[in-house]
This record gives structure tokens, sequence and C-alpha cells, in this order.
């Protein structure tokens, strides 16, 4: 195989074996959603941030977090002047009684967003999805599966490509992407169209592409990339998964009280 | 055992193997467009997931939902999401999809006068429910449970008036007694989607989308409503009225397929009728 | 066991459709050989491929009668990836044809052969074989989206030829290209059919690749073979044009000298050839 197609990644997080960076953010999305209280996010936020640094990828995590801007307003408003029989005020203006019980649940249930986020992002960003699905599928994924994947990967860009040719096709007749909701709502449809049937259009030729390269042979097909694994990880990879369930097992049923 | 390892293989034929990734696409790129670059308050990100279903069955269908909110938090590739949690929900959508594509729902019923009437009547009158039942349920109009301000017992009133309206002139402009179906199909997915999404924005979210929506969270908090009630009225409004939009759009576009594309699919005869003696079908290579 | 893809009164019927696409047609294909497909729209040549790849009716359902053999086999008893094997099919859209989720047009020429299960070494032997054979081994690195159209066509033939079918099938390879791109996938063609011997089935709108690369022609009319016999004849016969087939332009260009009343001679076919 030459080295163009083998593509080995490089880098003390990056380098990680595929599988490794997927339990990786799985334990970050079990510990951060399922582990009641401070603790859980607040590890999981350190260990995202570590692996950022890491893998050189902190500032674009930081985009990913302003994404999340408009919902954690909202968590913050909602919550710290709404929350359901909250007595302890912080201070009374007018109607407006933000409580002290409404600030602690609206913080956590930010940091919680923010950390599951975060380890999402961070699995984004040094993750090359093929390469997974290549060691998922050696791992007994199936070819289906990671066909599925892989060709909607490929289909989100070549949709956002006719997408923003149609749109400016009829931008130039006069769709609104700015005015009210109804001119809006009414702009969509000339654009869901052409895109919609265009790709479903193509369903048939590819359908019989596919049959024409052998596609549905029985058996295991041929990977021909393989990334190097270490026994250290494997043993990792378990270690991790099985302690973040029990961590959450803990919290859930309050053997152990966590902050 | 084998029966059912021959259902699961039935619905992954070759065609919706190719058919899955376009639907995910379609979820992802059109949810984006509505959601951040239109900016309207409603999600449209299961157009795809409902074509799989009703084309492919329950389970291809629900496969597609969860795929499509896995994809879009862990490779997002346009506008990062946290939608990841409620593929929970988008494998019931999926799934209640399949069951909906057995029943023949979004087939094509031709009708004239008087017999699209009763279509028409009886979508009008589930409509009319549903709007009852929200403006009534007795956790909102219990002062010790919580309640509406005022302004929401109208603007439900109004939307009730404007989807009967609107399903209505769907039968009578396409004389096609389906959109009764479609409407009622569209109507109880929406509001299993929001009874199975509460739980999942309460805990996690502390109860809020983070879109327009949110006021009717606020609005049902004022009223004295707790975190899980008052994210499940939130639900109870929008996603009704958005799956029933998203399965008119899925009716409209199998409406514009032909029947020999159609036919190719698991469930496509359901959308067609009966197919023709003597035709071999397409062998499903599994 | 004989040699040669044979169709033997074949007639087929979409499901669901009224009339016959193809009725009670004759083919054969020998190894080795370019046969050429014309017709006007709707005449049954994307039928004639599907039915004679074996698609139709195994995976697009539909009415079969007559037989269709590859290599004494016949193809309604054959399973999808082994009739891959036996006889390649290529559409018009080259972007349709890549399956998408390969990063370099290597893997996506493997995408065949790891379908087989094919142990890795062969693998490897069997892409750089096919890269050669369509003389593209310089796009081995590129990124199989990003290609232009003549190079994705090109790809896509190399991706079904990595199976080693005897047998390709075209259905208008050329007709979304520019005639730089129908040149390439032209000279492919021909040195496919001569070095690896396979037998080409190929539909053509554009008479003029067909008189430079085919041995025989056949012309279909509503299903049903009208014409057939070697390339220089068919293309020189006068019924074309009203079977819907624009003759070549050097067939055209000898009538109108001849009408003007001049000479025609051997010397100017050579010129222009």
């Amino acid at each position: 195989m030459p080295d163009f197609a083998r593509r080995i990644p490089v880098g003390r997080y990056r380098g990680l074996h595929p599988v490794t960076k997927a339990i990786l953010a799985m334990v970050g999305a079990i510990v951060a959603l399922g582990v009641r209280g401070w603790t859980g996010p607040a590890v999981v936020l350190a260990a995202v941030v570590l692996s950022g640094a890491l893998a050189g990828v902190l500032r674009r995590m930081a985009l990913f977090a302003l994404a999340t801007i408009p919902l954690v307003v909202s968590i913050l408003l909602v919550n710290t002047f709404l929350y359901p029989n909250a007595r302890d005020a912080i201070v009374t203006v007018g109607p407006l009684s933000p409580t002290w019980t409404g600030a602690t649940a609206a913080l956590q249930a930010t940091m919680r967003v923010v950390a599951f986020g975060m380890s999402a992002a961070v699995f984004a960003l040094t993750t090359p999805i093929d390469d997974l699905l290549t060691e998922l599928e050696r791992r007994g994924l199936g070819r289906r599966g990671a066909f599925v994947v892989g060709s909607a990967l490929g289909a989100i860009p070549r949709m956002v490509e006719r997408a923003r040719e149609v749109v400016d096709a009829q931008r130039a007749r006069g769709l609104d992407t700015e005015g009210g909701p109804w001119r809006r709502f009414k702009g969509l449809v000339p654009l869901l169209g052409p895109v919609i049937l265009g790709a479903l259009g193509e369903v048939e030729e590819r359908t019989m592409a596919l049959e024409a390269r052998a596609f549905t042979a029985p058996g295991r097909r041929t990977l021909l990339r393989r990334l190097p694994d270490s026994r250290r990880q494997q043993l990792a990879r378990w270690l991790l998964l099985l302690g973040s369930i029990c961590l959450v097992v803990v919290s859930l049923s309050g053997v152990v009280k966590l902050p | 055992m084998g029966l059912l390892r021959r259902w699961v293989a039935r619905q992954f034929t070759t065609r919706v193997i190719v058919l899955m990734p376009v639907a995910i696409a379609i979820n992802i790129v059109l949810g984006y467009t509505v959601q951040s670059v239109l900016k309207l308050p409603i999600y449209v990100d299961s157009i795809g997931t409902i074509l799989v279903g009703v084309l492919a069955g329950p389970l291809a269908g629900a496969l597609t939902g969860i795929l499509s909110n896995l994809i879009w938090q862990y490779a997002p590739i346009i506008g990062g999401s946290n939608i990841g949690p409620f593929a929970v929900t988008a494998g019931v959508i999926g799934f209640m999809a399949g069951i909906w594509g057995y029943l023949g729902v979004f087939r094509s019923r031709p009708a004239t006068g008087l017999r699209l009437a009763v279509p028409a009547a009886i979508a009008v009158a589930v409509i009319a429910v549903l709007a009852a039942r929200m403006y009534t349920i007795p956790q909102y109009t219990d002062p010790n449970v919580g309640g509406y301000p005022s302004w929401v017992y109208a603007a439900i009133v109004a939307i009730g008036v404007v989807a009967a309206v609107a399903v209505a002139g769907f039968i009578y402009v396409r004389r096609d007694a389906a959109g009764a179906w479609v409407a009622v199909a569209g109507a109880l997915t929406g509001i299993v989607a929001a009874i199975v999404s509460a739980p999942i924005a309460a805990v996690v979210y502390g109860g809020v989308t983070g879109s327009g929506t949110d006021v009717i969270v606020a609005a049902l908090r004022q009223g004295g409503a707790d975190v899980y009630n008052s994210s499940l009225g939130q639900g109870l409004f929008s996603d009704p009225i958005d799956k029933t939009i998203t399965c008119f759009v899925v009716f409209v576009i199998l409406s514009g397929m032909s029947t020999r594309f159609l036919a190719r699919f698991p469930l496509g005869e359901r959308l067609i009728g009966r197919a023709e003696d003597g035709d071999s079908r397409p062998r499903d290579a599994v | 066991m004989s040699a040669g893809l044979v169709l033997a009164g074949v007639s087929y019927r979409y499901a669901g459709a009224l009339g016959a696409a193809l009725a009670a047609v004759d083919l054969r294909l020998e190894p080795g050989r370019v046969v050429g497909v014309a017709g006007a729209n709707e005449s049954g040549k994307s039928t004639l491929c599907l039915v004679v790849a074996g698609l139709a009716p195994s995976v697009i359902g539909g009415r079969l009668d007559g037989s269709v053999r590859i290599d004494g086999v016949e193809t309604a008893a054959t399973r999808p990836h082994e009739l891959a094997q036996r006889c390649g099919l290529l559409f018009q859209n080259a972007s349709t044809q890549l399956s998408n989720t390969t990063a370099t047009v290597l893997e996506e020429v493997a995408f065949g052969p790891c379908n087989l299960g094919l142990p890795a070494a062969e693998v490897v032997e069997r892409v750089w074989w096919a890269l050669r054979a369509v003389g593209i081994e310089p796009l081995a690195p590129r990124d199989p989206a990003r290609l232009s159209g003549g190079q994705g066509q090109l790809v896509a033939l190399a991706s079904v030829l990595a199976l080693r079918p005897s047998y390709l099938v075209l259905d208008e390879p050329t007709s979304e290209l520019d005639p730089a791109g129908t040149r390439l996938v032209a000279e492919a063609l021909a040195r496919i059919a001569g070095e690896t011997g396979a037998g080409i089935l190929l539909v053509e709108h554009k008479t003029e690749v067909l008189a430079h690369i085919a041995d025989d022609v056949v012309v279909l009319e509503r299903g049903t073979v009208a014409l057939s016999g070697p390339a220089a004849e068919v293309l020189a016969d006068p019924r074309l044009v009203e079977l819907g087939v624009e003759p070549p332009a050097q067939v055209r260009l000898e009538r109108a000298v001849r009408a003007a009343g001049l000479e025609w001679s051997a010397a100017l076919a050579e010129a222009i050839e």
C-alpha cells in the first residue's frame, strides 16, 4: 500500500487509535450527562481541555463553544428566574426574583451541556470518521453500516453545494432570507424541491453502481488500511468504559454523594 | 428467530442502504438551513427519517434518525449542534414512520365531492380535539400545577384554526383523501416525539431548547409548572406542528415519484397498491 | 461452455409498464470485439444494457423472456456479485458511480475487489493493473470527488475493470463529456478490448466514436434490432437517419460531396481519418 493511502495520523492525542478516541467521547458523554452534580461535568471539562490542548485544537473548540451560547443563555435565564418551587431569592427587583436554587441548577445544566458539547467537539476535530469506520468494520461492523455513515458524510457537502446553487438562483429571483416568517417559509419550498428530488433521483443509478461493484458479495470485506493499536489502549478503553458506568450508577443510586 | 432475522433483512436491501445516506444528508442540510439560516421556529430535520421509515420499514427509519443525530453531533460538517441526546426521539420518529408505512398511510386516495368531505371533516375534528385537549389539560389549568398566560390560549385557537383550514384545503385542492391520514399520522408522531423528548430536555438541558419556543417554557414556569411539565408543554405545542408539516412534505415528495421507482422499495407496494402479476420482484440481495 | 455473451429471443417489460421495452432481440458479443449500439431515444438502448449485464430483472424487477447467457451460464441464475465479475456495467454520470466513501482514486478502484474479500496483496495488484489498463496511474493519489467528468468516468471504468469481467457494457459513457474527455474514454476502451480481450458493448449517440472503435454495430428501433452488421456497413446505411441516428461526420461528408456531383476517393477518406 502506497503511503498516501495509509494516512496514519501523528500526535500525542491524534495518534491514539480511533476506537480509543470514540470511547473517550462516549465516556465523556456518559459522565457529563449521567453523573449528577458538579463533579461529572467538571471532570469531563478538565479532561476535554487537556486533550484539546494536546491535540492543538483549543481554538477551534472555542468556536464550538460559541455556538452553544444561545442555548446557554436560555438555560441561565429560564432557570435562574423561573425555577419551580424555589423560594431563596438572591434579590427582588419588581416582578423578577432570581433564586439561588435556580441559579445553581442553571449553572450545573450549563456545565453539563458545555462539557458534553466540548467532548463531542474534541472527537469531531481529531478523528477522521473513515478511520473510525474502517476500524469498526475490522471489529465486526459490517460493510453496509460503514457505507451508510461514510456515504452520508460525503453526501452532506454535495447537498450543501447544490442547496447553495439553488439559493443563489432563487435570491436572484427574490427569495427572502431576511423578512418575516411567512416570507421565509414561502421561499423555502422552491429550495426544498430541486435539492431533495435531485438527490433522490440518483438513488436508482447509485444502487445499480453498487451492485456492479459486487457490494452484495458475501463474507467480510477486505480492509486495506490498518491503524496502529496497543494493548495499553485496549486495556484503558475497557477500564474507562466500565469505570464511567460505575460512576454513573454510584451517583444515581445515591450510594456516594458527589458534590 | 429466523422470522425476525428475515424481517430485519428485508428492510435493508441495497436500495435502502443507498437511500439512507441521502436521507441523513437531507435531514441535516434542511434542518440546518431552516433553523440557522432561515431561522424559522420549526425543526424540519426529520424529512429523511420519515421518508426512509415509510419506504423501508421501522428499523430502517429508526436507524436513519439515530444516525442523523449522532452524525450531526460527532461529525458536523455544517453547523455544530447539540442534538445528540435527542437521537432517542429521532429513533422513535423513524420507527413510527415505519408503522405508517405498513399501514399505507401515505398512499394516495383520490376522491371527489362528498367522499372528500368525510376525511376533511375527520381531520378537522382530530385537530379540534387535539387543540381542545391542549387548551384544557388539567395540569395547565389547575393553578396549583401550572397554567398558561392568556396569550397562549389565543395562540392555540389560532393555530388550530389555521391547521384545520390548511389540511382541509390540502384535501380539497389535491382531491386526495390521504391528507386526513397524513395529518393524523403527523399529529400522533409529534405528540409521541414531545413525550419522549421532554425528559431528555428536562434532565440534560435544564428544560429548554435554545430556540424561540422557550418563551412557552417560561410562560408555563411562570404559571407554576415544574421542569418536566413545562418542557412537555412546550413540546406538545411545537412538535405536532413540526411533524405534521414534515409528514405533508414527505407525502408531497412521495406523490411526485414514479410508481416504477417506489415499487422497488420494501414497502413501496403499500404506497401504490397491488403490484402487477407475473413480474418478478427485485431479488433482494442481503 | 461456449464463449461469448449471447442474447436469444430476449423480450423485457419493466414492472408496471404496459408495453415491452425490448422484443425478440438476438445479439452476440465475442471476447475482444467491440459491438456498438445506436438508436433513437426510447429505442431500448439503456434497457438492453441492463438486460445484458443481468441487472434486469434481478435488481430492478420486471419480466424477462428469452435467454441471456454469459459464457454459457444464464444470467437469471447468477447472483449480482457474480455477475459483476463476468460483465461490468457503466453509466453516463461519473459522480453517481463513485462510492463516495473513499479518499483516493486507488481506494476507489479497490472498492470492488475489496467487496469480494480478496487478499490485500491481490487487491492492490488488480488496482494497479486496472489503472494501467485505463491509463490513469498518475491519478491514484487524487480525491475522486475532485476529478473532471472525463477523469471520473475513467476512474469508474477502472473500478469496474478491477473485477476482471470478461465483458463490459457501457451506456452512453461520453454523453456528459467534452470532446477531450470523449477521446480519452474512446481510446481507453479500444486499448482495453485489445489488451485484455474483454468483449465490449458500447451504446453511443456519437457515431464518430462507434466508427472509430466498433467492429460491429447494431441499431435498435422501438425495442427490436433494425440493423446489424460490420460497423463500416451499418454506419453507411442510408436508413440510419430515419431510424433516428445521425451518421458519422465522414459518412455525411461523403454523401454531401457525392450529392454535389464531385468525386469521392479513398485517398480523401484516408486524409480525414
